[in-house]
């Protein structure tokens, strides 16, 4: 691998043309190419369509069908394919209509003729003239490669970046989860837009005048065309700059700031409260299935899973804050007694996700060769478990845990209602009934953009942690 | 038969013998529920109800443990469950008067040694019937009912009374394989009472006609097969039984329920506590607590199937076409799917609603629109498996439409998964439902939904906790219910396991 490499790196001139040839075999990865090199494209592409002419090819082609032709050959080969043609109807009790039958029949004809030539051209060495391969050609040229590169800066990048599977990975990655954070933001940014709803009457009051009103939409810019917005929406999302909110007039970038940290907190906490139950309880039932232990572990996670979690909430208030009076009722950040309640309400359904999840995922790896394996060659079943087991089956469950994170920041909102937490789920919840399009749009968006960027950290993480993932993306 | 020696793995495979621990189990639990309630703490006074309620529930427990006993006896004496132990299961049925499910259960599958499908869709018919009649006659302590009511009790009585006979003919006649010619006329007659919303009696009809004409016989036994599978799983019984008893309930409260004890304010009874005339209580309106959750229950299956429904079938044909398709149509479709994946579902549906309005409709559409991805992956995922296969391969030889080989050959057999995940995500959407309608995005305030009655409960959470507990408990329960059908369901399907 590394010698590889190094030899990679003397023949710099073949480095490039090996690069590109490999990954314009995708379509997207072309576009993309074109795009990021585009002042040298024009220059390329000019060249190329001068030299054109000059090519053997095309001449030779010409040469070809015609001797073709007066062989007889096509007309053999039209013949054939006529016949063909008529069994086929024939056997599917279908009648042809002449004029069709010609059609398809010469189409037929000149698609081989296409085939035959281009082998007989292919074993002489002449290739049919594309820009791609012209272009390749190019790269491969060192004195191009000097001229081209403050121009097409980016495109080498590019090439750079993909060279390596990983990398090039990672790069997918990352442009994946840029167009998904760009599509949530426009879809909605679109719902709240279509809203039959006017904030400025809701605000103002009924007895507001059309002038007043008019005003109000010309502060927030909500007398402009809908690209518009779109665009101030979009561009305020990503420079932290979202202005203030229709109510009360703060700085929405500045209360989600606030407003965040508190969210996430109890959202981690309840990840680790989550994992360090469910984790042991899932391997313990997997190992001993079936048992009782199994059964009543899997019952009640089933029940931590039907639970509604306000529900839970409340019934938490009512027997440790009113009868036992453990726990305040209400969430306060001085006191770390107040944020045991929300956690643990926030947490549960997770749990049970996990717990069920470990279980069946340690169930499968059990029953796998390469344990049966271990276990003749006389490890305990303790070694087993813990060396073989476990780390295999974490792989999908790690996934789990992920996709699990996004919807606890979601389901937030519900728990912070229920014990008074201002955090980003009931900012939210808060603004909606105006609506209040900017601080909805920064909420909704930047838990989005959370979630999305844990996604992709995990994905990435696997591509280098996962052997399996890895011998994937080298095959490909 | 196969001669199996060991007595412990001869108990473990007799279905009877689990039933019993599991009944076992379930009835000492609420017996401790019941000892736990049956004692007023605050005023220092015991509840003769459910003092009694707790007797009863001991006493079962006791006899269960017996009759335990006594299988485990004749297993390894006889390697079989002798006639005499079997009669042990008659006097249990009578616990189903008290409400307990598990034993009555467990009695009717002790009592006969012929276990048909059928046979336990006949009990449970009956099982769901008594049970809805006795849920309805506590309106009888009511001031007045409702017209019907006296007709529509008569009714389900007739019902009852239809569904235990259906359950020892089913007993004496029908076999694992086949089922005399002239149950297809009873089979149309139990096809009727679907109209009750009790689908065991459907289920009934229809397993019965198939059985008695016997046209397909593989078709036949496969159908027998998945069920058996589903109904051996204890607690998948019970989900589906709760799952149908809550349906049926829905279906027929209009007519023994009377709406306006729901909805109309009645200021002579404030927030009174639980007693014969209000059996859950009233909440601060003086509006029957028990009333309002019968009728909410149709609310919450009403949004929890139709937020189930729509996205499965948006996001089947989606999943079916990116997975038929492949390559530019797939690419597009699942991108843009994953922008919808990556906005967590009630977020959207706060969104959405922000935007439109809470209403029912509404809802259902903000619920919907976030579970279409889920589907659809899971469509895909299937479809590409199947759309290998040489079934498939040979429909595209003969020349069938793109359209028809997507939706007559490839997706009636990549259906099992979006079942038992369609199964599964009906529990979210009702949990979904009634936490919007907590936060005001959900129901109108004034429909008797679970999530409103608990908005109200909240606040009087010191003083009159019952409002916010009954109906939370409704809510855990009816979704634990289908989760565990999904479960069973799952273990069923799942062609891993087959």
């Amino acid at each position: 691998m590394i010698n590889f490499q190094n030899i990679k790196k003397f023949d710099g001139n073949y480095y490039f043309k090996r690069v590109f040839s490999e990954i314009t075999r995708k379509h997207s990865y072309s576009i993309a190419l074109f795009l990021l090199g585009f002042p040298v494209h024009v220059v390329t592409y000019f060249l190329y369509l001068l030299k054109k002419d000059k090519n053997l090819y095309v001449p030779l082609f010409a040469q070809m069908k015609q001797q073709f032709i007066s062989e007889g050959k096509v007309h053999a080969w039209a013949a054939e394919y006529r016949l063909q043609e008529q069994t086929k109807a024939a056997f599917f009790n279908k009648s042809l209509n002449e004029r069709q039958l010609d059609l398809v029949v010469n189409q037929l004809t000149e698609q081989k003729l296409h085939r035959e030539i281009e082998k007989i051209l292919t074993k002489d060495g002449l290739a049919k003239p594309s820009y791609k391969s012209y272009f390749s050609e190019l790269l491969g040229n060192p004195l191009f490669l000097v001229l081209s590169f403050i121009p097409g800066v980016f495109m080498y990048i590019f090439l750079i970046l993909c060279s390596n599977a990983f990398s090039r990975f990672i790069v997918e990655r990352l442009v994946q989860s840029a167009f998904v954070i760009v599509g949530v933001a426009t879809l909605v940014f679109t719902i709240l837009y279509l809203s039959p709803f006017d904030p400025a009457r809701n605000l103002l009051g009924i007895e507001a005048t059309p002038e007043q009103v008019a005003n109000f939409n010309k502060i927030y810019g909500l007398d402009q065309p809908y690209l518009v917005q779109l665009w101030h929406s979009l561009s305020g999302l990503f420079t932290f700059d979202l202005g203030n909110s229709f109510e009360g007039k703060e700085n929405i970038t500045q209360s989600i700031m606030n407003k965040f940290p508190v969210t996430l907190e109890i959202a981690l906490l309840s990840l680790l409260m989550a994992v360090a139950i469910a984790i042991p309880v899932g391997i313990i039932s997997a190992v001993r299935p079936n048992s009782f232990a199994d059964y009543a572990f899997m019952f009640i996670a089933l029940i931590g899973l039907s639970i509604p979690s306000f529900w839970q909430g409340l019934i938490f208030i009512l027997t440790f804050s009113l009868k036992l009076q453990w726990f305040p009722a209400t969430y306060n950040p001085h006191n770390w007694l107040s944020i045991v309640m929300p956690v643990v309400v926030l947490g549960t359904s997770i749990t049970a996700s996990i717990a069920r999840m470990t279980r069946s995922s340690m169930l499968e790896v059990i029953h796998e060769d390469y344990i049966i394996t271990a276990k003749a060659k006389g490890l305990s079943e303790r070694k087993v478990i813990t060396k073989h087991a476990i780390r295999n089956a974490m792989i999908p469950i790690v996934t789990v845990i992920g996709l699990l994170f996004g919807g606890m920041l979601g389901g937030a909102s519900v728990t912070e209602k229920v014990f008074n937490i201002s955090g980003i789920g009931s900012y939210i919840v808060d603004k909606q009934f105006i609506p209040d399009i900017p601080a909805l749009l920064g909420g909704v968006v930047y838990i989005a953009i959370t979630i999305s960027i844990v996604n992709m950290v995990i994905d990435v993480l696997y591509a280098f942690f996962d052997p399996r993932i890895r011998s994937k993306m080298k095959k490909s | 038969m196969k001669f199996i020696s060991n007595v412990k793995l001869l108990m473990k495979i007799t279905q009877e013998y689990v039933n019993a621990q599991f009944t076992i189990v379930f009835s000492a639990i609420f017996s401790v529920l019941f000892l736990l309630n049956s004692f007023n703490f605050a005023d220092g006074v015991w509840r003769p109800y459910v003092l009694g309620l707790f007797i009863i529930y001991v006493a079962t427990t006791l006899y269960v443990w017996v009759a335990t006993w006594q299988i485990k006896k004749d297993l390894a004496k006889h390697r079989e469950i002798q006639k005499r132990t079997r009669l042990l299961g008659y006097p249990l049925m009578l616990t189903v008067v008290v409400g307990n499910v598990f034993a009555a259960g467990f009695g009717f599958m002790l009592a006969t040694k012929n276990k048909t499908a059928e046979y336990t869709f006949a009990i449970y018919a009956f099982i769901t019937q008594i049970f809805i009649i006795g849920i309805s006659a506590l309106n009888l302590f009511k001031p007045y009912v409702v017209d019907t009511f006296l007709f529509a009790m008569g009714a389900f009585l007739a019902l009852a009374v239809f569904y235990a006979v259906m359950a020892i003919l089913v007993a004496r006649y029908v076999t694992a394989s086949n089922a005399p010619k002239w149950m297809i006329p009873l089979g149309v007659v139990l096809l009727l009472p679907t109209l009750t919303g009790n689908l065991f009696s459907l289920l009934l009809g229809l397993t019965l006609i198939k059985k008695a004409r016997n046209t397909d016989p593989s078709a036949v036994e496969k159908w027998q097969k998945i069920w058996n599978k589903i109904l051996r799983n204890m607690m998948a019984v019970f989900g589906m039984f709760f799952i149908i008893f809550m349906f049926s309930l829905s279906v027929v409260s209009s007519w023994t329920f009377d709406y306006d004890f729901a909805v109309q304010n009645n200021y002579s009874a404030l927030l009174q506590t639980p007693s014969l005339d209000y059996p859950l209580g009233t909440d601060n309106f003086g509006r029957d607590l028990f009333s309002r959750i019968v009728f909410g229950a149709q609310i919450s299956l009403i949004v929890g199937f139709f937020s189930t429904i729509i996205p499965a079938v948006i996001g089947g044909a989606l999943g079916a076409f990116s997975g038929y398709y492949g390559k530019n149509t797939d690419n597009i479709i699942m991108r843009l799917l994953d922008i919808l994946y990556a906005i967590p579902g009630i977020l959207l549906a706060i969104a959405i609603i922000a935007a439109f309005g809470a209403n029912t409709v509404n809802l259902i559409i903000a619920l919907s629109v976030g579970a279409i991805p889920t589907y659809a992956r899971t469509m895909r995922a299937n479809v590409m498996q199947i759309a290998n296969f040489e079934f498939v391969e040979s429909a595209k030889a003969l020349g069938v439409s793109d359209a028809a080989i997507i939706f007559k050959h490839i997706v009636p057999n990549a259906l099992a998964p979006m079942i038992v995940k369609a199964t599964l995500t009906i529990g979210g959407a009702v949990i979904s439902t009634s936490s919007l309608s907590f936060l005001g995005l959900g129901i109108e305030p004034h429909i008797p939904e679970w999530g409103n009655i608990l908005k109200v409960g909240s606040t009087y959470l010191e003083t009159n906790a019952y409002v916010a507990i009954f109906p939370g408990l409704c809510i855990m329960l009816l979704v634990l219910s289908f989760n565990f059908f999904g479960d069973g369901l799952r273990d069923a399907l799942d062609p891993k396991t087959n």
